[in-house]
């Protein structure tokens, strides 16, 4: 049995790598996959090297079913660019979304859940109201989570299409204002480029730092490898088209206040997926590399969570980072109180 | 909320067809069945709208003009209530993502 | 972490590895599934977790909780002794939601010289009983869960796995198969009472032929026996609401079923005893193309 993931990360940093498997190294590798919501990269990932049927046939599989979150998160931004049709400030797409409407290497097999945008602070309400015009309702009716939302948070509360059962979150910058580090979200605002359809991506630098955000500052590094699939293929696509990006990437950094979290970010991804980076980029190797690279990896051949003690770790980590330390006990207490109902 | 004034204005809109290619027709014993590729959504739909679908095109149209399309190509009776009826299905067409809604 | 005990199964085009903390559902799917051939190369489609939602949930009033490649997050746990039912169930749940290589229908199917007839309706319909009952008069079993529409052919494969038998129509079928054909009896489980029973082996031997759609009906238990023809539009769309991956198949999904649509006729069909339905089904039948 496979105690980590690392044969995930193996065949798809070296495609090659899966020649050697046995059929039940197969199906290890195919749970791991499903589990960090990798199989669609991994399927495009094999598509040229020899595979047996019955797991070319699970992977083509995989191939559809994502081409089709492709296509219904384009058809969900569209939705979204009709209601906000009147709003005259930008909307930038967020995440997977952004990559596939973007045609980057990162969208391609990527599963996309919600749709994220952004939008400028003082447009939020109007944003709202023009969205609830069309069709979006609130998902959670509590006050108190509703507040927490609206004092603390980077984004509306989550809202749903009612006839097409599907979720939008609206941000205004990409970390929650509890945390740490200060993004400059107008500065990403005026730098966004515009797609042609009226909507928008963040420019190149502003993006990878918004997914390296999202890997280390939003939750506890579930689906960590997946981030960091993304990072890694962003700053292939991106470091290969300007040779200017890592000079780019390390002022933007500065600017959000994120030098730290990039710096990680491009070590683990070199370690991980060989991602050519820029050695002055990355900083020095810290001893935490190594506790993040088996947090990241904790997952085994059942596809099963592993290490629950160093995911505890990260999690009540990702809780102090994301609030002060007052606001956790509080948010903690009104859980329990619920009996223990999530909230988040 | 009180500031919507960036809203559409619901002056005489006017409406443009998809692409052809968007929709895979079928027809059932009693209603038209389309998929439609962009969303990947089946929609069933019943008289006029499949007929409001046929005459239109990539040119933008206010509801009248369809409505003169549409007298000219089928046996449609001229009613009073006949452009209402058109506009509104136009709107439901519009508010599936099925044909484009311009402000006039 | 706790080692799992694990088996694989083959059931019609889809292999299963089914990992379990205990060794006790595993031991009662062994011994069902015995004349069924094993994936081959041990290479399967879908994984199965039976873990206990806690980790003293292992020991002390032990339950089960589903879990797999694919998921629900709100399914709730069963006791262990209901694990063979809780395996059923994470079978079906990947079969739902992961499957893409057919259209998936919720129905049960049966086959004569070639040709599959095929019930779909709610639960309590009586679509499972019928099938199973077919299968001792006849008919090969082709499945009483997931009708399997081929997106190219047009044909339904096989997908016979253990017939879940509910509450009286336990009692029912004890009458015509074999003892040594049932599972273990699940009673107060999330369905009511639960006893699963081995297809007959020519359905097992035969479950890589698929049959040509000949016949769909719409059974419904508890009324006067009655045929009734049925609009194109109706059967449509109760068909996209008893398929689990219509829209997850986008366009081939959409090709397929209105082609099924087109091509198989279709009745309702009301009755109150088996040998009303039986009798239904045999003049349907010999009038059918």
């Amino acid at each position: 049995m496979i105690r980590d993931a690392h044969i995930l990360v193996r065949a798809l940093r070296e495609p090659a790598s899966v020649e050697r498997l046995d059929g039940g190294q197969w199906s290890e590798l195919i749970s791991i996959a499903r589990a960090e919501s990798l199989i669609g990269s991994l399927a495009h990932r094999l598509a040229d090297v020899p595979v047996p049927d019955r797991m070319r046939a699970v992977l083509q599989d995989a191939i559809g079913a994502h081409d089709l979150a492709r296509q219904q998160a384009l058809w969900e931004a569209d939705c979204a660019r009709r209601a906000l049709a009147g709003y005259p400030g930008k909307i930038v797409l967020m995440k997977g979304t952004a990559y596939v409407a973007a045609d980057l290497a990162a969208g391609v097999g990527r599963s996309i859940g919600d749709l994220d945008i952004m939008v400028a602070r003082d447009a939020l309400p109007i944003v709202e109201s023009a969205l609830l015009d069309a069709g979006w309702e609130w998902v959670k009716p509590d006050p108190y989570d509703d507040r927490y939302y609206r004092d603390h948070m980077h984004e509306l509360p989550p809202l749903i299409h009612r006839d097409r059962d599907r979720m939008i979150d609206v941000h205004h910058t990409i970390l929650p204002l509890t945390a740490g580090p200060r993004p400059d979200a107008q500065a990403i605002l005026d730098s966004a480029i515009a797609l042609g359809n009226g909507l928008y991506v963040m420019a190149p630098a502003d993006m990878l730092l918004h997914s390296i955000a999202h890997l280390f500052a939003d939750g506890d590094l579930a689906g960590g490898l997946r981030n960091l699939w993304d990072i890694n293929l962003l700053l292939r696509h991106f470091s290969e088209a300007d040779e200017e990006f890592w000079t780019e990437l390390d002022v933007r950094a500065k600017t959000h206040g994120l030098g730290r979290e990039k710096e990680r970010a491009l070590r683990l991804a070199a370690r991980l997926y060989d991602t050519p980076v820029y050695r002055f980029s990355a900083g020095q190797t810290e001893f935490a590399d190594y506790l993040y690279i088996r947090r990241l990896l904790a997952r085994d051949g059942y596809g099963r969570e592993t290490r629950k003690l160093i995911r505890f770790a990260f999690y009540v980590r990702s809780h102090w980072l994301r609030m002060p330390p007052l606001m956790l006990a509080r948010h903690l207490w009104t859980k329990w109180r619920k009996g223990g109902k999530p909230v988040g | 909320m009180s500031d919507q004034n960036f809203r559409l204005s619901t002056m005489t809109p006017k409406y443009r067809a998809g692409p052809k290619d968007d929709l895979i027709w079928h027809e059932l014993d009693s209603m038209t069945l389309l998929f439609h590729r962009p969303s990947g959504n089946t929609h069933m739909l019943a008289d006029p709208a499949p007929a409001l679908l046929e005459v239109m095109d990539s040119g933008l149209l206010t509801a009248a003009e369809i409505a003169t399309r549409l007298k000219a190509r089928f046996d449609v009776e001229s009613g009073a209530d006949t452009d209402d009826i058109i506009s509104a299905r136009l709107e439901e067409l519009a508010a599936l993502g099925l044909i484009a809604r311009e402000a006039g | 972490m706790a080692e799992m005990h694990q088996i694989r199964l083959q059931i019609g085009p889809a292999a299963f590895r089914i990992a379990s903390a205990w060794r006790q559902p595993l031991d009662q799917l062994a011994a069902l599934y015995r004349d069924y051939p094993g994936p081959s190369d041990h290479m399967v489609d879908f994984t199965v977790r039976l873990e206990p939602d806690k980790p003293w949930r292992r020991y002390i009033r032990p339950s089960v909780h589903i879990g797999g490649d694919f998921w629900l997050p709100d399914a709730a746990p069963l006791p262990l002794a209901q694990g063979l039912l809780a395996a059923e169930m994470g079978m079906n749940l990947q079969m739902a939601l992961g499957w893409r290589r057919h259209l998936l229908l919720h129905a049960s199917s049966v086959e004569k010289d070639g040709r599959a007839l095929i019930m779909t309706g709610l639960s309590g319909s009586g679509k499972s009983t019928l099938s199973a009952m077919l299968a001792q008069k006849g008919w090969r079993f082709m499945g009483d869960e997931f009708a399997l529409l081929d997106l190219d052919t047009g044909d339904i494969a096989p997908f016979p796995r253990l017939i879940s038998l509910k509450n009286q129509a336990i009692r029912a079928m004890q009458t015509v198969a074999p003892a040594d054909r049932f599972g273990p009896e699940m009673t107060d489980t999330p369905k009511g009472d639960i006893r699963h029973l081995v297809p007959p082996k020519a359905a097992i031997d035969r479950m890589g032929e698929p049959a040509r759609p000949a016949l769909l009906l719409f059974p419904r238990f508890g009324h006067d026996p009655e045929l009734r023809d049925m609009g194109q539009a109706e059967i449509f769309v109760r068909l996209t609401q008893a398929s689990t991956n219509y829209v997850a198949l986008g366009e081939a999904g959409f090709r397929a079923l209105t082609r099924f649509v087109d091509q198989v006729p279709t009745r309702a069909m009301d009755y109150q005893s088996i040998e009303q339905a039986e009798e239904l089904i045999e003049r349907l039948w010999s009038r059918s193309p």
